[in-house]
């Protein structure tokens, strides 16, 4: 999958806003990944091309970094943090509830409705409110299997994706 | 645009003195709400009364400390730059909060975002940056959206820009977003990311205060750190010193998680003992259960025992009994908690943040995963105390390169330390009457 | 400024590393992240010492700068120790396969764990696996299993030679080196990769398996390649050439070499190599082929037409010129693959000159194909000492993708006047600037753009450097034997080395070769005599900056193979020539004697100074 032209416009446009042209590569990867879902071996060629570095360059930064997908991911992608504060308030339980409500055996798998993939993350820095996970650039507390359904059912109920969109969060870049 | 949810600590009633002292006013991170409550006062009169070096000045008589972990004095820190030069300078704010157990920067920053705005600003006039850069975690979609606003309406009102309060000191605040790194905490590792690079931290010296951020003379500065200072300016360093102890001055905010009935971030006198916070701010442990462990700076700080909670929350007391105040977030595990199991998560983050950039925290986190769920399996052997205590040396006592390697250490030292009946429980035994308990 | 390590005093500069003042008095810091031509990063931890004053933890010898008095102590319980621990991580996943791994012998990682490690293995864990070897290029071999992530090669890439097709992927452990999306590397300095291994994870596919480098012996000659002259150690065994690396020479290449020099040399070994004088295609004396072309060439004037090798050496060019100047004289001589530059230049830039230039200017020229290692030291002045470049091409080149490389771009075949208008190019107006010219691939007229350059640089007081192509092209211009670029017309044509750009010209009655292998058009000639490569042959070359430096052979021509200057001497006798060298040091003192641009032929070759004393280090645990 190849960028469109319009956002391999906005990240040749990237590069002023930072003081070296290296800093716009994860703000470019941000936009790859708002397109495509994920990163691609063309797209981050892209973004190397107009960043002036090689692809590898791209694909050693876009695999350090957890939030960088390399393999598809879910319409809804749930990040469910299982670190300490939210493991010691059922976490753990709460992953197995997800993996079986959407039908994956494993974590980074995909459903077969394509709408969801599950995996463990550590702490997101919501610790008061744990067990709790982020999915759609959105955070959802005080986890319970049921709380979990009813997300799950509201997610299902909206396939086009337009609540994940309708949230999404700003483009990427610096003010 | 709203606010995240139900704020869940020293709001209302038991607002803190300084940092939460107006959590609780209603759409709080609104420029009008924050300017009828006294909002950029402070700002104003750092830049338009005062000079850089009484700013400093200020900090400095404050005692304040930073509140990111590794609690350096800050105005001490703020005197490291070199003076200006004429090529630019860079103040760069650790919004990268990802220690396990910590959500107070969250906390600050999506209730109350134009506070840590204006600290920002006195912070670049201080050390005359022209320009701040926030890097803020990835994770954090709308506390990068409400510091966004705020920065925004700031600009619109003129606190900030090309003339800010009408003066010659050009100022402009960007936000770099993360992307999922813990690493990124430790602050060397924050400049490479914030430079577009694998975030491996770099070898002092240089330090940032000479070399930072993209080679330029730079400080960096907690967001909790920088929410402090509009009170400091507008009440004075003296006033601030007035709180907490003679050597940790000062209030701080404390996340508690885990195992209270209600866990929540606190804002607390430094110097109080943690059974307060844990006992009587976060309401204690789940009836029928007691404080076993707990962890008094997110994971990272040396692990203490339910016996512990009288410790003062200053940071030489903490050091007195071989931990730290570390980032400011207790993680509480009660009596149903196996101590082994809870050192086997910590070990994973530990072995999963690792950049990889030097060998014993690469190796070493990755072992003792390892060895843990050999143990854990039920497969341990006596050979693994020592097995456990030699990756912990090889982690710890300064040998990696950042402190993550050193952290990871430290949880296996001190829960051994602390805990060493259940390690051999573990291990020579191949059982955990803990859990058995737990699950009787 | 003046420490003790271990005791020893030692006075360095300020700013020195601890690692570098600890070797000049030959105590050893074990280093693999380290390494000398890189920056410091202090990622394998294994060079921790323990200082004094100094915090009360071991401290990384290789990111801490010396201080005035300062104590190191490499041999304290302390400091011993946590090398011996940071040794054991390593280990934790590295394979026990020294017995079939290239590096054995001369492996850093053997040795430091011999002289440093615990004794014995306490890990229990199965090691990590990685799918091995991996081959990342034709030439390059990757063991992810031996490697220790030193980012040696990841940081050479990116830091001296300004590409990122070699990278670290993943995180943590899971770290690995890896190409762009597992693609073979392209770029002509990949080789160097395997000198800076300090484990057997990098390895030359050309070389695997060959031969123990305790088998081997080497001299230190110089690259045949191109004309910048890199130095480099040719590894024999068994009269083969083994292996090419690089020998530091600070002066021009920095101790990197390009991949044609570390790996164009398997020719050397062939068994279809041309070994036997023939005429009229029967194997004949070497007596009966010199005199069947000695009578053929002699007194032909202009009709005579000789092309001559790239590599000849200045000896060799020496002994020619005496026959062009006697019975050759009048013949048409041609270089193939030179460039269409002339001879050198007034003020001469030499290659160490560009680390201070506070501007280089690259007129006409693709340097990274042309002259590679040049390349590197100019992005090593940009890098490391902040200079600013300034490409003048047609086209961008790869220097114009680092960020601040400003480009003036030119209609092809209008390179001289580009140059003339850089005159008052901003970047121009502060010196030292350094111009290197070349003649875009023959595509521009080289005279011109020299005599533009000779006239900028006189004007703003800049050095100037010729990119030559061919090996020895600025020490055969300094005898001024060239006088053409083809030998179209000459009806006696003798060809040496490469084969003719355009062929044999039509109408030849009499052509002779001398080869080291068998070409097609051999079939048309009347005398083919064997030729020696830069393995066997005796001589010196000039490289692009007028350095005269001197070939030293590891290998002995096989016979009836004979050196370029014994059969050019014969030659020489064939045409009536009266001389008689007895050996080389006699036709190099002549050749000194005769042209200035050869005066340092007049002093032998220095012997190869004897190896570095083994370090001794700290005791083990």
């Amino acid at each position: 999958m190849t960028l469109s032209d319009h956002t391999l416009k906005e990240i040749r446009e990237l590069p002023p806003k930072y003081p070296h042209i290296r800093s716009a590569v994860m703000p470019a990867l941000d936009l790859v990944q708002e397109e495509l879902g994920m990163l691609t071996q063309e797209a981050m060629t892209q973004v190397a091309q107009a960043l002036q570095v090689d692809p590898g360059y791209v694909e050693g930064v876009a695999t350090f970094y957890s939030l960088f997908h390399l393999e598809p991911v879910g319409k809804h992608h749930l990040y469910v943090c299982n670190n300490l504060s939210c493991q010691l308030r059922g976490a753990e339980e709460l992953l197995t509830h997800i993996k079986e409500s959407i039908g994956v055996s494993e974590y980074g798998q995909v459903s077969a409705d394509g709408l969801f993939s599950v995996e463990p993350v550590e702490c997101l820095g919501a610790c008061e409110y744990a067990p709790m996970l982020r999915a759609d650039h959105r955070f959802h507390y005080d986890l319970t299997p049921a709380k979990i359904d009813t997300l799950l059912k509201e997610w299902r109920g909206d396939r086009e994706g337009k609540k994940a969109r309708k949230e999404a969060h700003p483009r990427a870049g610096s003010h | 645009m709203p606010a995240a949810t139900e704020l869940r600590g020293s709001h209302g009633k038991a607002a803190g003195p300084v940092l939460t002292k107006d959590f609780g006013t209603a759409d709080l991170y609104k420029l009008a709400v924050y300017e009828k409550i006294g909002g950029y006062q402070a700002w104003r009169k750092a830049l338009t009364t005062m000079q850089p070096a009484e700013v400093t000045g200020e900090v400095k008589a404050s005692g304040l400390r930073g509140r990111g972990g590794a609690g350096f004095p800050t105005g001490t820190k703020w005197g490291f730059l070199p003076p200006p030069d004429g090529g630019p300078r860079y103040v760069v704010v650790n919004a990268d909060e990802s220690e396990p157990g910590t959500a107070k920067d969250r906390y600050l920053m999506e209730n109350h975002p134009h506070q840590l705005v204006e600290g920002i600003l006195i912070a670049c006039y201080a050390i005359q940056a022209h320009h701040a850069w926030i890097y803020i975690r990835g994770e954090y979609d709308l506390q990068h959206d409400l510091v966004a606003a705020a920065i925004a309406e700031a600009r619109t009102a003129g606190y900030l820009g090309e003339q800010p309060l009408g003066t010659e000191f050009p100022i402009d605040i960007h936000l770099y977003r993360g992307h999922g790194a813990y690493i990124c905490g430790e602050e060397t590792a924050l400049l490479e990311s914030l430079e577009g690079k694998r975030a491996q931290p770099r070898s002092r010296p240089p330090f940032p205060a000479v070399k930072g951020a993209w080679g330029r003379p730079t400080l960096l500065n907690n967001v909790e750190t920088l929410s402090t200072l509009p009170w400091i300016i507008s009440n004075g360093g003296a006033a601030y010193a007035k709180f907490g102890t003679e050597k940790s001055p000062g209030t701080r905010l404390f996340t508690v998680s885990g195992d209270v009935q209600r866990p929540g971030n606190y804002e607390m006198e430094l110097g109080k003992p943690f059974s307060h916070l844990i006992n009587d701010l976060a309401g204690g442990p789940f009836p029928g259960h007691s404080i076993k462990v707990w962890w008094p700076g997110g994971c990272s700080a040396p692990v203490l025992t339910g016996e512990m909670l009288e410790t003062p929350s200053d940071m030489e007391s903490l050091a007195a009994i071989g931990s730290m105040g570390g980032s400011g977030g207790v993680i509480v595990a009660d009596d149903r908690r196996c101590v082994v199991r809870c050192a086997y998560r910590l070990l994973q983050f530990y072995a999963h943040e690792s950049c990889g950039k030097c060998t014993p925290c690469r190796v070493g986190g990755n072992w003792a995963v390892r060895t843990y769920e050999r143990v854990l399996a039920g497969e341990g052997t006596a050979a693994d105390l020592a097995t456990f205590d030699r990756i912990q040396t090889g982690l710890a006592a300064g040998r990696c390169l950042c402190g993550l390697g050193d952290s990871a250490g430290w949880v296996i030292q001190w829960t051994m330390e602390r805990f060493r009946d259940e390690y051999e429980e573990h291990i020579l035994r191949h059982t955990c009457s803990v859990e058995a308990a737990a699950r009787a | 400024m003046t420490l003790t390590i271990d005791g020893h005093a030692v006075t360095v500069p300020k700013g020195t590393l601890i690692v570098e003042a600890a070797k000049l008095i030959g105590v050893e810091i074990p280093v693999f992240c380290y390494h000398h031509k890189l920056d410091p990063v202090g990622a394998c931890r294994l060079c921790l010492v323990e200082l004094s004053p100094g915090p009360p933890r071991a401290q990384t010898a290789c990111t801490t700068p010396v201080a005035e008095g300062m104590t190191v102590r490499v041999t304290s319980p302390m400091a011993v120790k946590s090398r011996a621990d940071i040794l054991e991580f390593e280990l934790t996943n590295h394979p026990l396969d020294c017995p079939v791994c290239d590096k054995g012998g001369e492996c850093p990682l053997q040795d430091f764990t011999y002289r440093h490690g615990y004794p014995v293995s306490r890990v229990q864990e199965p090691r990590l696996h990685f799918a091995k070897p991996l081959p990342i290029s034709d030439r390059i071999a990757l063991d992810r299993e031996r490697c220790v992530l030193c980012y040696r090669c990841t940081r050479y890439y990116d830091e001296v030679a300004w590409e990122q097709e070699l990278t670290t992927n993943q995180r943590g452990v899971q770290s690995y080196i890896a190409t762009q999306f597992d693609q073979p590397l392209q770029s002509v300095f990949s080789g160097n990769i395997i000198d800076l291994c300090p484990v057997g994870a990098l390895t030359s596919r050309v070389w695997r398996f060959q031969s123990r480098p305790w088998d081997m012996d080497h001299t230190a000659s110089v690259c045949s390649r191109c004309a910048v002259g890199c130095n480099v150690n040719l590894w024999e065994r068994r009269g083969e050439l083994m292996r090419v690396t690089a020998r530091e020479n600070v002066e021009i290449d920095d101790g990197w070499i390009c991949d044609r020099g570390r790996f164009e040399y398997t020719h050397v070994n062939s068994p279809e190599r041309l070994a036997q004088p023939r005429v009229q295609r029967r194997p004949a004396a070497w007596e009966e082929a010199l005199s069947r072309i000695a009578a053929a060439i002699k007194g032909r004037g202009p009709r005579l037409g000789l092309s001559i090798p790239a590599d000849i050496t200045n000896e060799e060019a020496f002994l020619l010129a005496r026959l062009l100047n006697g019975p050759l004289r009048g013949a048409r001589v041609v270089m193939p693959g030179r460039t269409s530059l002339p001879g050198p230049p007034a003020n001469q830039l030499a290659i160490k000159d560009l680390d201070g230039c506070r501007t280089i200017v690259v007129v006409a020229a693709d340097v990274r194909a042309d002259a590679p290692i040049v390349n590197l030291r100019v992005k090593k002045a940009v890098a490391k000492s902040g200079a600013r470049l300034l490409t003048v091409n047609p086209e961008l080149i790869d220097f114009d993708r680092h960020p601040g490389v400003e480009h003036v771009a030119y209609e092809p075949g209008h390179a001289a006047a580009a140059v003339r208008k850089l005159f008052d190019h901003p970047l121009l107006q502060e010196g030292p600037v350094g111009i290197l010219y070349g003649d875009s691939a023959g595509a521009e007229d080289g005279a011109a753009i020299a005599t533009a350059v000779a006239w900028l640089a006189k004007e703003i007081g800049a050095k100037v450097m010729p990119l030559y192509r061919a090996t020895n092209e600025r020490g055969v211009l300094a005898l001024g034997i060239l006088n053409g670029d083809s030998l179209d017309g000459c009806e006696y044509v003798f060809t040496w080395g490469q084969a003719l750009a355009g062929g044999v010209p039509k109408g030849v009655r009499f052509l002779a070769c001398w080869d080291d292998f068998a070409r097609p058009y051999h079939d048309r000639a009347q005398v083919v005599i064997p030729a020696v490569t830069f393995a066997e042959d005796q001589g010196s070359y000039t490289n692009l900056e007028g350095r005269v430096q001197f070939l030293v052979p590891p290998l002995q021509p096989k016979p009836p193979l004979r050196q370029g200057w014994e059969v050019l001497q014969d030659l020489g006798l064939a045409l009536g020539l009266g001389s008689d060298y007895l050996g080389i040091f006699q036709v190099q003192r002549d050749a000194a004697a005769a042209y200035p641009a050869l005066a340092a032929l007049a002093v032998p070759p220095a012997p190869a100074p004897p190896p570095a004393p083994v370090a001794m280090g700290a005791a083990r645990p």
